[in-house]
């Protein structure tokens, strides 16, 4: 009996270090981390399962992002971190690797992403996506309007 | 340029500020890239009355200031609490300056880490154009604004459990490897598991844990095809006590060799071994499967190294050990388990029984035999919690103690009492004795003491060994 019960607790005991996770990282969100030009949180402070997200990514200067404050929602599954999270930006942008009509964000081609490691986080992701923006491949790109978003 | 753009430095809400200055006072800490102020407001200010705190102290205008919390922007019209905006936490603020223009301020977000653009000037250019693209986010709404900030909110008051256990995110996720694969090859991982504060919170919580569990497919499929699984994990008091005993690791390991041990008694039972098996096989294995899947153990290992057979049935412990409990029929707090193992209900389960269903099981029994014979066992197992929660029961429903080790019981109140200071001592348990025997004449309170423990209470008995082994 007390087998099985514990196997009841080793079952829970999955979802406790990914929700361990999940926590650090929400608090981590509210406390402003790093160097404000990411933002993250939950998208519904109900959520229990801790899945879904939102991001905030601002624009680096001398960039054509400069400026603008891109919004994401950032979903985190149930293997998540041992998987990736998948990504999208609600925000539009025109951005290697973005989706064009629905502003996924592709995993092959962003690099960490593809090569996730369960050690990157939320944060993790979204500074690199960040970073991204910086790349000669990218900062040039011309840019829809501001304030649109893409409709799904 | 002109500070304002035309736009009136944003006076307008005043007004409000003061009718809610009787507030509680919140400091938040606002974030640009390049700077950090720390902003006193009220609690229940709104997004735009902080704006304008913000404005003063960042010398920008309101409209230029974008505010980011926790991935979502936040509207004028938004109050702080709605997004969950409390003391000591950090808000990031976007200064928006005109299209390109080097952001200024003492804060525009440009830079990254990298290129430091070092804008000089304090205001904003503002003349980009205000209403437009400030304020009200570009469109971008991330999610509508959130509700009430939530219970879950409130269980991050442990979350500094978190931060005191050291554990940055990349040392976190070495532990979790480890946890992973080691977990149940050592048992000992889920007792610092069980030890997390964080775990300690969202595991006091019943329902939380329940959650989760339930929320494993695996779970899922095991409890649609075996309904007594939900049933039990529908009874928080169940959950609450597992979640003690499994605290405990080596009162866990005890007890689980002792089933084994106790598994042969059962063996020689007609039809209760064939129960025990049909409950090992439409139960345990899927379990064990699933858990292994994780886990890639058979989390067990230590404990039942050669013991393949099927595990014995506490609950609805087969004929032998049946009678004994049946017969109680004590039905205080929990109904002890009178349902014997069926091919339909293979646990015997009659849910609400475990706790105490566990002190009839066989096994538990030589656990108690055991224990009377080692007192050191004894101490190990009344620090755990768990113990606590047990006596608690005990001492409750004095049927099931005396169910519980019949032949051994004076014994183990003596060790229990002996053992554990949040139970009465027996001085005060027998107090009302000692004054009879003091008053009876005899004086030495220590052996009087001695003689109603060894008794357990019982006057006429004591003052026989008090005679006995007093030099008269």
């Amino acid at each position: 009996m007390h087998r099985l019960l514990t196997c009841f607790w080793i079952l829970a005991g999955v979802k406790v270090p990914r929700n361990f996770r999940l926590l650090e990282e929400l608090e981590e969100g509210q406390k402003g981390v790093g160097d404000g030009t990411v933002s993250w949180g939950l998208e519904d402070d109900e959520d229990m399962t801790l899945t879904r997200w939102t991001g905030m990514i601002i624009g680096p200067a001398r960039t054509n992002y400069e400026n603008r404050i891109y919004s994401l929602k950032v979903e985190c599954g149930p293997k998540y971190p041992e998987v990736p999270p998948t990504v999208r930006f609600v925000t539009k942008i025109s951005m290697n690797g973005i989706n064009n009509s629905n502003g996924m964000v592709d995993a092959r081609s962003i690099p960490i992403l593809a090569k996730w490691q369960n050690s990157y986080s939320i944060k993790v992701v979204l500074q690199e996506l960040r970073r991204l923006l910086m790349s000669k491949e990218n900062m040039k790109l011309p840019q829809p309007p501001e304030g649109q978003t893409y409709s799904n | 340029m002109a500070e304002n753009s035309g736009t009136d430095p944003a006076v307008e809400t005043n007004t409000e500020e003061n009718a809610a200055a009787s507030a509680t006072i919140i400091k938040v800490t606002v974030k640009t890239p390049k700077d950090k102020e720390e902003i006193a407001i009220a609690e229940d200010s709104s997004v735009a009355q902080f704006k304008e705190e913000i404005s003063k102290r960042f010398k920008a205008n309101q409209d230029q200031l974008v505010l980011i919390f926790a991935g979502k922007i936040l509207k004028d019209g938004d109050t702080l609490g709605q997004h969950g905006i409390k003391d000591g936490l950090t808000v990031h603020l976007v200064i928006k300056t005109a299209q390109k223009t080097s952001g200024g301020g003492s804060s525009q977000t440009s830079a990254s880490s990298g290129p430091g653009p070092s804008q000089g000037n304090t205001d904003g250019s503002a003349n980009s154009s205000p209403a437009g693209n400030l304020g009200t986010p570009q469109g971008s709404g991330p999610s509508p604004t959130p509700t009430q900030p939530p219970n879950m909110l409130a269980g991050f008051g442990d979350l500094s459990g978190l931060a005191n256990l050291g554990m940055g995110s990349a040392n976190f996720m070495e532990l979790q490897q480890q946890m992973q694969r080691q977990l149940m090859s050592n048992p000992e991982m889920l007792s610092q598991i069980m030890e997390n504060p964080l775990v300690q919170s969202m595991m006091s919580n019943p329902d939380l844990m329940r959650q989760m569990i339930v929320a494993n497919p695996q779970m899922q499929q095991l409890m649609e095809r075996n309904p007594e699984i939900s049933h039990m994990l529908n009874n928080p008091e169940l959950m609450r006590q597992t979640m003690e005993l499994a605290r405990n690791p080596a009162m866990m390991q005890e007890m689980m060799r002792n089933q084994d041990r106790a598994l042969s008694n059962l063996e020689s039972i007609p039809g209760g071994y064939n129960a025990l098996r049909r409950m090992y096989t439409d139960i345990q294995e899927p379990m064990f499967s699933a858990a292994r899947e994780q886990f890639g153990n058979n989390p067990f290992s230590p404990s039942r190294t050669e013991n393949r057979e099927p595990l014995p049935n506490p609950w609805g412990p087969p004929d032998t050990a049946a009678t004994t409990t049946s017969g109680t029929a004590t039905t205080t707090s929990s109904t002890t388990s009178s349902t014997t193992p069926s091919v339909s209900n293979p646990l015997g389960i009659s849910s609400s029984s475990l706790g105490n269903g566990m002190f009839n099981s066989p096994g538990m029994q030589s656990l108690m035999q055991q224990i009377s014979e080692n007192p050191q066992l004894m101490q190990n197992m009344l620090s755990a919690p768990y113990m606590r929660t047990m006596m608690q029961s005990l001492a409750q429903n004095p049927d099931i103690a005396s169910q519980v080790a019949r032949p051994s019981f004076p014994k183990m109140l003596q060790m229990f009492a002996g053992g554990n200071a949040s139970t009465p001592t027996p001085e005060v348990r027998f107090q009302q004795q000692l004054e009879q025997l003091s008053a009876m004449g005899f004086i030495n309170r220590e052996a009087n003491l001695q003689a109603l423990i060894a008794t357990g209470g019982d006057i006429n008995a004591a003052i026989e060994r008090l005679l006995g082994s007093q030099p008269s």
